[in-house]
């Protein structure tokens, strides 16, 4: 700001004549500067925006939750899948480990206590599986039910 | 120095952030729409310069404000926080077009229309001085048109603009200074001449 429009040189005190000048500026500035109002179909399309705005929300959420369940049912899945093939191993293990026991037990039972405890020892032995496997399902059924 | 300022909006604002606080929302926007409808979108217009692009910054602040009514938390008053939610919508345009202004200094703005009012039709002082106050400088311009729009209140413009009173108080001696020298240029600084104006 070199020239006459340098507003650092209005800082010098004002001649009366100034005084009457900006006195009429002032008046005729607040004449001309009138304060304007938005167009009378604002709100309208206010309202409008805003329910577009709402709808665009809903969307975006129902969609959000939408994606958030699949996400969670294909988690769920994969679960389930590794749950039953760890089922699975652990049935053929137990199948496995049980049919060697009876290879070496059998014909020790039958030495040392005669041919009854052929039946009676593997019974016993069934019964005790039997109540541990119950045990597991109503341990792995308990939370799902909760 | 806007103490004052945001005690008076506090009070007047009372009653919209106590319906915020109850979890009215819907009652609330409507009480604020009321109140400050026309005033955002006189900052918006300052700022804009161009009314439909004000009516639509306008819209858009106070959908942001709908958007954002629950999540008010009272820090700031509810004046200073809606002009803010304005302003920056107002900053975001402006920037996206400030690659298509082509006058960007400031003299060579009030030089070139100082020099198109000089052209102007003398009798019509009205249009002369609006097209010399669109010539002042950006923050002088917007300072002065608010000063008016609001009546001559300091410190609502002061809150408008998210700027001190003080600063306020500067752009407007510096804005009529800039408006008295250009008046001096064309021949036109004599106060009989602007005691009646045609708005």
């Amino acid at each position: 700001m070199k020239n006459e429009h340098d507003p650092t040189r209005d800082a010098t005190p004002r001649a009366p004549a100034n005084a009457a000048l900006e006195r009429a500026l002032d008046a005729a500035l607040a004449q001309v500067l009138v304060a304007p109002g938005p167009s009378s179909a604002f709100r309208e399309r206010l309202r409008a925006a805003i329910a577009r705005s709402d709808a665009t929300d809903i969307g975006a959420q129902r969609a959000q939750f939408e994606r958030e369940l699949r996400e969670q049912m294909a988690e769920l899945k994969r679960g389930y899948v590794r749950l039953q093939r760890r089922t699975l191993a652990a049935s053929l293990g137990g199948a496995f480990a049980a049919g060697a026991a009876a290879m070496i037990a059998l014909p020790w039972l039958q030495s040392h206590f005669g041919a009854g405890s052929i039946i009676a020892v593997p019974l016993v032995g069934a019964m005790v599986g039997l109540a541990i496997g119950a045990s597991q399902v109503i341990n792995r059924v308990a939370p799902a039910r909760l | 120095m806007q103490g004052s300022d945001a005690t008076d909006a506090s009070t007047r604002d009372a009653d919209i952030v106590d319906l915020i606080r109850r979890g009215a929302h819907a009652q609330a926007f409507e009480l604020l729409l009321g109140r400050y409808e026309r005033r955002l979108y006189r900052l918006c217009l300052s700022l804009l310069r161009e009314p439909a692009q004000a009516e639509d910054a306008a819209q858009e602040s106070f959908v942001r404000i709908w958007k954002a009514l629950p999540n008010y938390d009272g820090r700031a008053s509810l004046s200073t926080w809606s002009y803010a939610i304005a302003r920056n919508r107002c900053l975001t345009a402006l920037q996206r077009r400030r690659d298509e202004e082509t006058l960007s200094d400031p003299e060579v703005a009030v030089a070139a229309e100082a020099a198109a009012v000089a052209a102007a039709d003398p009798d019509d002082r009205g249009q002369l001085l609006r097209e010399l106050v669109d010539g002042l400088p950006e923050r002088y311009r917007r300072t002065l048109m608010l000063f008016y729009y609001e009546e001559r209140s300091v410190s609502e413009v002061a809150t408008m603009l998210g700027i001190p009173e003080g600063t306020v108080k500067t752009n407007l001696f510096r804005s009529r200074g800039l408006l008295l020298g250009a008046l001096e240029k064309l021949g036109l600084a004599h106060a009989e001449l602007w005691l009646e104006v045609a708005p």
